[in-house]
């Protein structure tokens, strides 16, 4: 049998979500025979295969313009998308921002903040032009599975897998995995 | 009209009390309907819609909580239909203002939290709201963050339904409606007593006590929960001590307690937590003129010393009476019975007792008078004072006596000087069931002048913790004088103030068994490290004369030990022992208590 490929990726994120992933530990060997872990944020190959894979994963809020260029790219190309993490199912952590404004909150971080000298607020076409509202991913893409958590343990992530090589979908976490915080 | 009404709640045969809420009947029969605005102590406003239920002859949803039980309801408390009704409920509650769990210190013990879990709430369908709200931190003790409310409404019930004080009420419309405190004003400001009622009853993160929500009081699956009573006052009220990892991280008030059923105020749910005084941890002995510290042995061998060898004239005891009933029978067995002195005097004596009919706390409900007499339950018994009010507002008509700045005479319906006792006591002659409360303001000549109310019940509001306790083992207040040579000091957690210093004879050996530093101990012979409230068992006998039990939450700091074994070694050592265990001293102590 094929292995079912599954991409990852991060938005507006801390890593900490890829850390629990990584935190499955000696059970991902044995899940490597079973799936094939293609694009991520962690290996080569850094956008998800134009073929497609069956499983995306993304963390991470949708705070700017390049955010949601990423959700939809794994959109597309993913069967099964997963918003795993506090900030990628509620907006998290990023979304304290909403409080203040995207303005007001880049205009503090540098401009304002006790320590910047000739601040200046970046504004590389390069870079992702940030949002006036950060959201979860849901919010700019239709997502199938939501994990919060923060980050969610490696038992839950390594649950949801297992669910889904299983052919159990939806998701339905139980409560010792089920957590917002 | 019928007492017991049938229904079905989800197929199970249910009795229910005629007038009783669907609600109720359910938790009676141990089904479980999910709610936020609703508190068993609090009267029902079907606010909050989480306990929506299906009624099989009728198509609307109806809320649990405010739906009255009738003969032949076939009540459905769960189903798809139902949770869905729940599920948007909820996504309506989590979109409105900051329900970010994350970084809510409460994130672990929150019931808008644990529903979402149960109802699968793995992300939110509506937009989030970002308008920002206050915080207010303006009260010492526990802070108010908007951001966290629900609207529920609990707190603003708990402060007229249970507390009586009208501090808290809303304003604005819909989704900006605010709780707010008198006309608007800061919390620290208003007329809030800060007794924590509404701290207790908030379901999410919104009302956090500043000091346990940095305690981890999220951390509810570690929070244990021991029953005992508090001793800041002669009320006795139930308290819960919650703890966590060996500390004491908050007290709640015991719903199921009386009198106060749930209620403190701020001298017992805060006070005790925040005491800045240094404590006194281990046994010391005055050797060159300077304290230092020494062993139980030595400590105790000492105070021995000095007890045996002065004639029993010679020997004084100045006792705190918010000491546990077994201390207090130890004091009286010890100093009066066994070494005979009858120099024992109590800070806080016991008021003096009528022959009249008195009565428990309870019937400050039942009466339709009040007469306060040189009494400030306000400031003295707190919890006692929202009784009153409570009563008050129920249309019991209160009568204050005392002079202009008693606090309670702008609840009152009239008010007197002491010296138109005659006159007020004429007014509640005519009363049906009248109530007299009275306090250490009245002089026994005026108290006199309240025997002839045939109708009416007593209730003494003592002053200190145990006075009924002790009074009941003869401990009465005889004052000490200047003359003794040894002065055995049991003041326990008492502040030791200038009023005090006074009754201490000069050259006296000072035996001082105490909590915390004091001018006192910085004159004393000995020092025996003392238990505070919770590290100790024991009983204490409120002003009902009701005995209520304290128990032993957390481990005595460094080598500090309960008042009462403290005394059952002292007493071993000088060969009136062996020391008893506390379930042994407690029966001698009940005993005593009866006689």
């Amino acid at each position: 049998m094929a292995k079912i490929k599954i991409a990852t990726d991060w938005l507006a994120a801390c890593a900490g979500c890829h850390m629990s992933l990584l935190d499955i530990d000696e059970r991902i060997v044995a899940l490597l025979d079973q799936v094939e872990f293609t694009s991520s944020p962690v290996t080569d190959l850094k956008h998800p295969p134009k073929e497609g894979v069956t499983v995306g994963i993304l963390t991470g809020a949708v705070a700017n313009s390049h955010n949601v260029e990423v959700a939809r790219q794994m959109r597309e190309r993913c069967q099964i998308l997963i918003a795993v993490g506090d900030c990628a199912t509620f907006g998290g952590i990023v979304a304290m921002r909403n409080m203040v404004g995207t303005q007001a909150a880049l205009e503090r971080a540098y401009l304002e903040t006790e320590t910047t000298v000739d601040g200046l607020i970046p504004d590389s076409p390069e870079l992702g032009k940030p949002l006036d509202m950060v959201t979860g991913v849901d919010k700019v893409v239709k997502v199938d599975i939501f994990i919060p958590g923060c980050p969610p343990s490696a038992d839950a992530l390594f649950y949801a897998i297992s669910e889904l090589l299983a052919g159990r979908v939806p998701v339905v976490l139980p409560d010792e995995y089920f957590k917002y915080d | 009209m019928k007492q017991t009404v049938n229904l079905t709640i989800d197929g199970q045969a249910v009795e229910a009390k005629a007038g009783q809420t669907i609600l109720e009947a359910a938790t009676a029969a141990g089904i479980k309907i999910p709610a936020l605005c609703h508190h068993p102590a609090l009267k029902p406003i079907g606010a909050c819609r989480m306990c929506l239920i299906e009624i099989s002859k009728y198509q609307p949803l109806y809320p649990a909580c405010t739906y009255e039980v009738s003969e032949g309801l076939a009540v459905t408390t769960r189903n798809e239909r139902i949770d869905q009704a729940r599920r948007f409920v909820l996504h309506m509650l989590f979109s409105e203002r900051n329900h970010y769990c994350m970084y809510c210190e409460m994130s672990g013990n929150c019931e808008l939290q644990d529903l979402g879990y149960e109802y699968g709430l793995d992300h939110w369908t509506y937009p989030t709201y970002t308008e920002r709200f206050p915080v207010d931190a303006s009260r010492d003790t526990f802070l108010m963050d908007h951001n966290r409310c629900i609207l529920c409404r609990r707190c603003v019930r708990a402060c007229s339904e249970l507390v009586a004080n009208h501090t808290l009420g809303m304003r604005q419309r819909g989704a900006k409606t605010m709780i707010s405190a008198d006309l608007n004003l800061p919390f620290g400001d208003s007329s809030c007593v800060g007794c924590g009622t509404c701290l207790q009853v908030c379901p999410t993160g919104a009302l956090i006590d500043k000091r346990s929500a940095y305690l981890d009081m999220g951390h509810k699956v570690e929070i244990e929960r021991v029953k005992s009573t508090c001793s800041q006052c002669s009320v006795g009220c139930g308290i819960e001590i919650l703890i966590r990892g060996g500390n004491v991280v908050r007290v709640d008030g015991d719903w199921d307690a009386k009198p106060n059923g749930g209620v403190l105020c701020q001298q017992g749910r805060f006070d005790p937590l925040y005491d800045k005084r240094s404590r006194i941890t281990m046994p010391m002995v005055r050797k060159n003129g300077t304290l230092q510290t020494a062993d139980w042995e030595t400590a105790l061998g000492t105070a021995a010393r000095h007890l045996a060898e002065v004639p029993a004239s010679q020997v004084g005891v100045v006792s705190t009476s918010y000491a546990t009933n077994e201390a207090l029978y130890m004091v009286e067995r010890l100093f009066g019975q066994k070494l005979g002195t009858d120099k024992i005097e109590l800070l806080d004596a016991a008021l003096p007792r009528l022959p009249v009919r008195y009565a428990p706390l309870s019937q400050i409900a039942e009466s339709d008078l009040l007469l306060v007499v040189g009494a400030n339950p306000v400031e003295d018994q707190p919890v006692a004072s929202f009784l009153i009010k409570r009563a008050v507002d129920q249309g019991t008509r209160l009568i204050v006596v005392d002079g202009p700045h008693n606090p309670l005479i702008p609840f009152a319906h009239m008010n007197f000087e002491m010296a138109d006792l005659a006159e007020a006591a004429q007014v509640a002659a005519r009363a049906e069931s009248p109530l007299v409360l009275y306090a250490t303001g009245v002089a026994d000549a005026y108290l006199t002048q309240l025997q002839g109310l045939e109708r009416a019940g007593f209730v003494a509001l003592e002053p200190g913790g145990n006075a009924r306790g002790a009074a009941a083992y003869g401990l009465n207040g005889n004052a000490v004088g200047n003359e003794v040579e040894v002065l055995y000091v049991l003041l326990g957690e008492q502040v030791w103030g200038e009023a005090e210093t006074e009754k201490v004879a000069e050259n006296a050996f000072l035996i001082v068994q105490t909590s915390y530093d004091s001018p006192l101990t910085q004159r004393a012979g000995v020092v025996l490290p003392a238990a505070i409230w919770s590290e100790r068992s024991g009983m204490l006998t409120n002003l009902e004369g009701r005995p209520c039990e304290a128990n032993q939450a957390v481990e005595p700091h460094g080598e500090a030990k309960a008042d009462w074994e403290i005394l059952g070694l002292l007493a071993d050592r000088l060969g009136h022992g062996p020391a008893v265990p506390l379930t042994e001293l407690s029966a001698l102590a009940a005993q005593g208590l009866k006689e």
